[in-house]
């Protein structure tokens, strides 16, 4: 690809979110209560993308996300998008299914009332619909830059664990896996879309991963409802979960393909999100067959980045410097140094600079002004340029 | 499985009972319970959850409901006679008792229903006087069953919890 050599080395980006703007939540608002069409929406939510691009090529971001401006979260939008998916409340689903209680748990760790908990359930055959996943997002968001741009989706396992019902769900697929599999078709299909129409890097979310090692006590941890119903052990669903990505990948090329793993983005309080290091996750990271793993290292949460070392292999890594979730901006100097360990072992070929998550991941809950969302991708920027001075190229 | 006397496993209530003397943390548990209300976006309608199971609670027509199940001092009533019968069974049980027949009817008096109507100041909308009436057929004389019955009374979590004052922690937060 051409652009690639205008990236030269450490490349910034971005995870993909950015805070909404007031008016923009009022739309969202006003289009999920339907008193607003979607074309209505649409015109207000380019305006928002606009303003998200804008601050991010001010930044100096090299490859730029439309801030996930349109997405009321990183996951469920989908089911505006996927035919066969609905958006229910706890309090819908929790009338559908036998086992109750385990959202009581869920809905007191997290001091939330039923009704105000959204989670895509598989309702009928998946079928994607005409605007794409997301490639009306992509089209949109390459008319209005030149820079390269990314686009998140949600990872197939993701999909599957968030939005797998029993006694709704299984009417319509035989089993999870199946599902499963469904999903990594239309992510596949998605990706190829996607690279026709020019978007540089398709990423692809995981953050439950981490939920599968580490919220062992789902009533704790959980931040979708569905996933309540998924007990199986943590080998089998990482090994389901390498297996659905591979198969979204499969055959794929043109588009740079990348997995996205967090601890959870939905809180600023740190105490109230997973925390664990990599370790369980990497073998089955490195049998992911994508060229990126987007991780977070800037939160302490995340353990220690040695843990790559025996992994990473010829994969790029996205990596985690800037926590997105606090005022303190980091320094230039500061993610210099966290990318001189990594270069220890890794190729600075290799090494994308972006912060640990996105800033808006949930519409309603950013975790992050744009003011400071700015500061911090600038910091990115200040050193990346010194960090191609010390390594000698531009 | 060894002896069933008023269709509980005799053997199994003592283990209970010994396990509970010895594991603070099984007590514990216990000691904490949870309800959720949620209203059903229509009228004085709404669906309780308790564990796996669910309730309605509403309101008769007469004051506007739809009258779709009990209302909230209605439950309240049931649950004092449903706790005092449960705890007669359990006493009972532990006591070798087998009971033949066993009905608890219960008549509340609100104070002043106007207060929760915002009519008056006078008085609180609460009860202020429940009878509780155990009708009940045991295999034990009379001074057995009545020595039972006060037992239960004088250890009924739900009773106990009406006669004296509960600490109510009222709180809000605004979610839309």
């Amino acid at each position: 690809m051409s652009c690639v050599k205008t990236l030269g080395l450490f490349p910034v980006t971005v995870v993909g979110s950015w805070p909404r703007p007031t008016w923009l939540l009022k739309a969202l608002r006003r289009k999920r209560e339907g008193s607003i069409s979607q074309e209505e929406f649409d015109a207000v939510a380019d305006e928002a993308v606009l303003l998200a691009v804008k601050y991010q090529e001010d930044a100096g971001v090299d490859i730029l996300s439309d801030g996930e401006q349109r997405r009321d979260n990183f996951y469920s939008f989908v089911a505006d998008k996927i035919y066969g998916i609905e958006l229910k409340t706890v309090a819908e689903i929790v009338d559908l299914v036998p086992d109750k209680s385990r959202f009581e748990f869920l809905l007191r760790s997290l001091d939330v009332p039923a009704y105000s908990i959204r989670s895509p359930v598989v309702t009928s055959k998946l079928r994607v619909g005409p605007r794409g996943i997301a490639r009306d997002e992509a089209s949109f968001l390459r008319e209005h830059t030149s820079r390269l741009v990314k686009v998140p989706l949600p990872g197939p396992y993701l999909l599957t664990r968030s939005s797998w019902v029993p006694g709704v769900s299984d009417k319509y697929y035989q089993s999870r896996e199946e599902l499963g599999f469904e999903y990594a078709r239309l992510l596949r299909e998605e990706i190829l879309a996607l690279r026709d129409l020019g978007v540089f890097f398709v990423q692809l979310d995981e953050p439950v991963l981490t939920e599968v090692v580490y919220g062992v006590d789902q009533s704790q941890q959980t931040f979708m409802c569905a996933a309540l119903f998924t007990r199986s052990n943590p080998r089998d669903e990482l090994e389901f979960a390498v297996e659905l990505v591979n198969e979204a990948v499969k055959g794929v090329s043109g588009i740079k393909t990348g997995v996205h793993v967090c601890r959870g983005n939905w809180s600023r309080r740190e105490e109230a999100l997973l925390k664990g290091d990599y370790v369980p996750l990497m073998p089955y990271l490195a049998e992911m067959k994508v060229d990126q793993l987007v991780l977070e290292f800037a939160t302490p949460r995340a353990g220690d980045v040695e843990v790559l070392r025996d992994y990473i292999g010829d994969k790029e890594l996205g990596y985690g410097v800037v926590n997105p979730r606090t005022d303190g901006v980091e320094s230039p100097q500061e993610i210099m140094s966290r990318v001189d360990r990594i270069l220890k072992f890794m190729d600075a070929k290799k090494v994308y600079l972006n912060p640990d998550c996105g800033f808006g991941t949930f519409a309603e809950a950013p975790v992050n002004t744009p003011r400071i969302a700015f500061r911090k991708l600038r910091s990115l920027r200040i050193a990346a340029d010194e960090l191609r001075r010390v390594y000698g190229e531009r | 499985m060894g002896e069933i006397l008023n269709g509980i496993d005799v053997e199994g209530l003592r283990n209970l009972l010994k396990e509970a003397e010895r594991n603070p943390e099984a007590v514990a548990k216990l000691n904490r319970w949870s309800a959720r209300v949620r209203w059903l976006g229509n009228g004085f309608t709404l669906r309780t959850y308790v564990r796996d199971h669910t309730f309605i609670v509403s309101e008769p027509q007469d004051v506007g409901g739809q009258d779709a199940g009990p209302n909230p001092v209605e439950y309240t009533l049931s649950a004092l006679g449903a706790c005092y019968a449960i705890g007669f069974i359990f006493n009972a049980t532990k006591r070798g008792v087998r009971i033949r027949n066993l009905e608890i009817a219960l008549e509340g008096e609100i104070d002043n229903i106007l207060v929760f109507l915002g009519l008056s100041n006078q008085g609180y909308p609460g009860y202020k006087r429940v009878v509780a009436k155990a009708y009940i057929d045991a295999e034990a004389d009379e001074e057995t069953i009545k020595e039972i019955w006060e037992e239960t009374v004088r250890t009924s979590p739900v009773g106990t919890t009406l006669e004296r004052p509960v600490e109510i922690v009222p709180e809000v937060k605004v979610v839309r």
